[in-house]
């Protein structure tokens, strides 16, 4: 046990101990601790097998950049999550963590056979051999691949919490709390803006957590921030996008930490606005590309010493160092100077800082200079490593039980790059930084390029004597990628980073290449002999981290998700046993089942009591528009394909409205209230559409008309009262209107009262019997509904839904709009030339009804099918044919659109799209089936009372 | 018959309430939506004056747009619906109901799903703007007193999701 827990280092609560699992094993750790620096301090170096090849895998990182320590965590209860980093989980008291991607355990992992294949996997290798057959993709191939590769099991069960989400508004927006971030939340304080401080982690403080020098300066700072009013800081708070207009996503952990989850939200999301944005984000550590350098103990620098300092554990207690920069041997100086042992610093550089040197000497500790680490030795653990020049001269052995990695500092530009901010390659850094940006942000610290680690080398892969094709050196840890991976790629033609990515998938999923990118660019470089800047750099993508997507729905989740809509009858309805069905995010009763009933006998019952007596139908969902001004009429007749202008007041006229290609778009009955008022009405999926159709062709096609459209859907509810004793039941309730068929005929409007409540009332009807529409406002629908229901009690009043109303209608073949019309029907099509003013100069689609394929003849027209058997009723949306005995593909030339049982014919109804229809009246056509094939006649699509006696009674 | 009469709401009338926040249902209003081209003529035409900017208030009148007016009054008020002339007035007191918010922490619970500034609307301003993805006239009444207007079916949703947001308060 190399790895250890040191005896007062760290800022973890010695006193505090905290039980955990791991893999089923039972550890301790101290409050403060991570997952990983808990793991760590009780000797345990493997954290998990790679994604393609099953090595065995430790930390590489401390922070959110580890590729490697993926870990599931399950709670019970459904609360399982997958993919976390040991190093970003917190402990708690009976934390269940578990590791992935091996079977049957983390020691011992059948997969690992592919480590020694690997020669046979290389990149592309997925996409060449397993092309074909093709078919075997995705039965055989990709489930089989997906079962080996691996990241954690996705989780199975509903997921039992909530999550909390707001919006905010700031002035400054400060990301990541290390130092440079707390001295921007700070300065931007003093002037009295309102400051958001966030950081990922559970302690503010970034890379100063792991240097007691600075614990004063951070307590002090800290401190003085909490005191001030407008200052916000959000700890466990990672930004993960940066978007349009200084708009943040961030999600807050607010559960994750705790040992009992479910009292409140699991996270929260945060939408930001903020006036300027200064990202604090830091720099990553990069790894060096090596054979053995993902041997679990080899490690990068910065990490060991935050796992030391800030954790209190000893990554090993014989490390030594591969360093290409200076800001390995400072990290090590700072380590070796609170007692942790060193074999040797071994640097590629021939010459190096005397301070530096000079340091090491007071230390005592070994420098070897110009050379290289070539191998390591141990498979789950670092048990010494092999050093030699690129010659092969100066190859020795030195025994270590971990091994530290320092290739020189990436600066963290995600949320940059997210903003569209431009980089600029630096060859100091050996990365890309902050150029110019594109919103009002601005970066600070490490990931400005605004910090002195020191100096050191770029270079892709360290020089080795053996051969590169025939190493594991690895680059993206997460991915399974090595250079020569990068190397083979490049040989096979990919010249932009773009393509070498997608090829080798270098810097791809979770990890988006936090680790590897600038290596793998470096490697590029040298492989094509092109200078790094003209391989470009792949696109960093929101989210900075994996983020749930509980997280991401916030509020919207269960009956949050969206709105359901319910008319104000809607209680009435529940209350008396009504099926209901979703029409657009409307609920409406579907049918009202009496005790034993299904939905066939309920619809049959309905039907037939609207048509010998009456039925009470909730038709408030209806769309309505309130067209008033001087020029209302004119408007309506623009938009409208039939006239409009000298319909009178008090009268009502069916509307077709057809989109500028001629196709029906909507329909419905409208009134005209006053010369400049009228009350329109729309499908109820249809309101919103032609609302906005209608602002649309008034703000841009005739701004000069004076009139004006308010929606009015949810200020009436509308009460159908259907059927030959409709008006008996309505007349002793109604006040200051004559009911008479003289006075108010069929199609016609007027205003007095119901019950005591103001009504526009409409003699209109959907059924073919005489009806009205009771519209009265809202909040008075129920109430008014309940009336009429007593009061039509004498009359065997029978409440029926949206299936009867269809029902009823196709008897009378009154189309659906986008059930008997599916966006290509004309009115000619669809049989109702009568609605078309002939002798309008222009309508909406005027000019597209005169089109050579509208004009012309074949086309699908609306028709009504009987079977020659009555029982049978015909699948709606089933093809139709001439010939059933034609061979197969047959050629279809229709389907049906509408089709029921009609208990008032005692025989089935269908109406149909037939091509030509309007010619083939009488002749028989044919519905093959999955049984059969039904056989029918075109008739006219009006099944009843065709002379329309009954509306006029 | 009038005394009779019942009206229902689509929400509880109970309020809800919370450390810091109440959630109720407002007394029934009388609405109008007002359009017009000449703002003078539409105050002569319907006897109110009409606030010149959008977002400010006079009298119960909300300037919601450039030609257009939200006014809501006590119950059972009338006005002249400009028979004839180039405005609009049309009676929609019963599309929307009212739930107000009242307390110190009110503003953060309407904050949880409104894109809006809110610590930014002065007491008297009235907007036109949306929580998640529901329509809602917003209008602070007083420090800690808000009013939302939103169309009723969509008014169970709405209460749910801010009784929600008023459980989640730290």
């Amino acid at each position: 046990m190399s790895a250890h827990r040191t005896a007062s280092l760290g800022r973890v609560d010695r006193a505090a101990t905290v039980n955990f699992t791991f893999d089923g094993k039972a550890y301790r750790g101290h409050a403060g601790d991570s997952l990983a620096s808990a793991l760590l301090a009780n000797g345990v170096m493997l954290f998990g097998r790679s994604f393609k090849y099953h090595r065995p895998r430790g930390l590489l990182g401390a922070g959110a950049e580890e590729p490697n320590a993926l870990i599931s965590v399950d709670r019970g209860g459904g609360r399982y999550t997958p993919n976390l980093r040991a190093t970003a989980i917190e402990i708690y008291e009976g934390l269940n963590a578990r590791s992935q991607n091996r079977w049957p355990s983390l020691q011992t992992d059948f997969g690992a056979i592919n480590d020694r294949l690997g020669m046979f996997f290389p990149a592309g290798f997925y996409n060449k051999t397993f092309m074909w057959p093709r078919s075997f993709w995705e039965k055989l191939y990709e489930p089989a691949i997906r079962g080996m590769a691996g990241l954690g099991d996705a989780p199975t069960d509903a997921d039992p919490d909530v999550y909390d989400a707001t919006y905010a508004h700031c002035d400054v927006l400060i990301v990541g709390a290390g130092p440079a971030g707390i001295d921007a939340a700070l300065a931007a304080s003093a002037s009295k803006k309102k400051v958001f401080l966030l950081d990922e982690q559970d302690e503010l403080g970034g890379g100063s957590l792991a240097d007691p020098a600075l614990w004063p300066w951070l307590a002090e700072s800290l401190k003085d921030l909490a005191k001030l009013p407008n200052v916000t800081l959000l700890p466990r708070t990672t930004a993960f996008g940066y978007y349009h207009d200084n708009f943040i996503g961030a999600v807050e952990r607010l559960t994750e930490h705790l040992a009992e989850p479910g009292h409140g939200a699991r996270e929260k999301l945060w939408r930001i606005r903020a006036g300027e944005v200064v990202l604090a984000q830091g720099a990553i550590e990069r790894p060096l590309v090596f054979e053995g350098n993902d041997v679990p103990g080899v490690i990068l620098a910065s990490a060991a010493r935050t796992f030391l300092h800030r954790f209190g554990v000893a990554v090993g207690s014989n490390v030594a160092l591969m360093t290409v920069h200076d800001s390995g041997w400072r990290d090590l100086f700072a380590m070796a100077r609170a007692g942790l042992g060193v074999a040797a610093i071994v640097d590629l550089r021939d010459t190096v800082d005397e301070a530096l040197l000079a340091e090491a000497r007071e230390l005592g500790l070994r420098v070897e200079l110009g050379i290289a680490v070539i191998g390591v030795a141990g498979r789950h653990a670092v048990k010494a490593i092999e050093i030699a020049r690129a010659d092969g001269s100066g190859r020795q052995k030195i025994v270590c039980d971990a091994l530290l990695m320092a290739g020189g500092w990436t600066p963290s530009v995600h949320l940059w790059s997210h903003s569209l901010g431009k980089l600029a390659w630096s060859e100091e850094w050996g990365a890309y930084l902050p150029d110019v940006p594109n919103e009002n942000v601005r970066c600070v610290g490490a990931c400005g390029g605004k910090w002195d680690f020191g100096s050191g080398l770029n270079i892709g892969a360290l020089p080795t004597p053996r051969d590169p094709a025939k190493i594991n050196a690895f680059v993206d840890f997460q991915n399974d990628v090595t250079a020569k991976d990068i190397a083979l790629a490049v040989r096979e033609g990919m010249k932009s980073v773009e393509h070498i990515k997608r090829y080798t998938t270098n810097g791809m999923a979770t990890d988006q290449g936090k680790t590897s990118n600038l290596n793998a660019l470096q490697l590029a470089s040298s492989a094509l002999d092109r200078p790094v800047q003209q391989i470009g750099l792949t696109t960093f993508r929101p989210p900075y981290t994996p983020q749930t997507f509980g997280a991401l729905a916030g509020h919207a989740k269960d009956a949050l998700f969206q709105p359901t809509r319910k008319s104000p009858i809607d209680p009435w309805a529940e209350a008396n046993g009504a099926v209901f069905e979703l029409v657009a995010h409307w609920r409406r009763a579907r049918y009202f089942p009496k005790a034993g009933e299904d939905m066939h006998s309920a619809v049959a019952r309905e039907c037939l009591a609207v048509r010998e007596s009456v039925g009470i139908f909730d038709a408030s969902t209806l769309g309505k528009i309130e067209v008033v001004g001087p020029d209302a009429a004119e408007f309506l007749n623009r938009m409208y394909t039939n006239p409009w202008k000298q319909l009178e007041p008090g009268r009502c006229r069916y509307g077709l409205l057809l989109r500028e290609d001629g196709f029906i778009t909507d329909d419905g009955v409208s009134a005209r209230m006053a010369p400049d008022r009228f009350h329109l009405t729309t499908t109820t999926g249809g309101a919103a559409r032609v609302l906005n159709m209608m602002e649309d062709y008034l703000q841009t096609e005739w701004p000069d008309l004076n009139v004006w459209l308010t929606s009015t859907t949810e200020q009436w509810a509308v009460i159908a009262l259907q059927g030959p004793k409709a008006r008996d039941v309505i007349a002793p309730l109604v006040e200051g209107i004559d009911l008479s068929s003289e006075a108010f005929p069929h199609m016609a409007v007027r205003e007095g009262t119901i019950c005591g409540v103001p009504t526009r009332l409409f003699r209109v009807s959907f059924t073919g019997e005489l009806g009205f529409e009771i519209n009265v406002p809202a909040a008075y629908g129920r109430h008014v509904w309940e009336q009429v229901w007593e009061a039509g009690q004498a009359h065997g009043i029978t409440p029926y839904g949206t299936e009867t109303m269809h029902v009823l209608r196709a008897e009378k073949g009154f189309i659906i709009v986008g059930q008997d019309t599916d966006g290509t029907v004309t009115p000619y099509d669809a049989g109702l030339d009568w609605a078309v003013g002939k002798k309008k100069p222009d309508f909406v689609g005027t000019r597209s009804l005169a089109r050579p394929d509208i004009v012309a003849s074949g086309r699908k027209q609306l028709v009504g099918l009987l079977t020659d058997d009555p029982n049978e009723v015909l699948i709606e949306g089933a093809q139709i044919v001439a010939d059933p005995k034609q061979a197969i593909p047959m050629t279809m030339i229709g389907h049906v659109t509408s089709s029921y049982w009609s208990a008032t014919l005692g025989r089935s109804i269908a109406m149909a799209l037939v091509q030509g229809g309007f010619e083939k009246m009488g002749e028989t056509l044919y519905i093959p089936s999955a049984d059969k094939t039904h056989v029918a006649k075109v008739v006219k699509p009006m099944f009843y009372d065709a002379e329309g006696s009954r509306l006029n009674g | 018959m009038a005394d009779i009469v019942t009206r229902s709401a689509p929400v509880p009338a109970e309020a809800a309430e919370f450390a810091g926040v109440s959630i109720s249902l407002g007394a029934p209003l009388a609405r109008w939506s007002l359009r017009a081209r000449d703002a003078k003529a539409l105050a002569k035409a319907v006897g109110h004056k009409l606030p010149a900017r959008i977002g400010t208030t006079e009298g119960g009148m909300a300037c919601l747009g450039p030609d257009e007016w939200l006014l809501r009054l006590p119950e059972g008020s009338i006005i002249p619906m400009g028979e004839g002339l180039p405005l609009s007035v049309v009676d929609i007191a019963e599309r929307a109901i009212t739930l107000v918010l009242e307390g110190p922490r009110a503003i953060e619970v309407l904050q949880s799903g409104a894109p809006r500034d809110l610590s930014r609307m002065a007491v008297g301003e009235a907007r036109r703007t949306i929580y998640e993805t529901v329509e809602m006239v917003l209008i602070r009444e007083g420090a800690e007193r808000w009013s939302v207007d939103v169309w009723r079916s969509f008014a169970p949703y709405l209460r749910e999701a801010l009784v929600t947001a008023a459980s989640h308060l730290r």
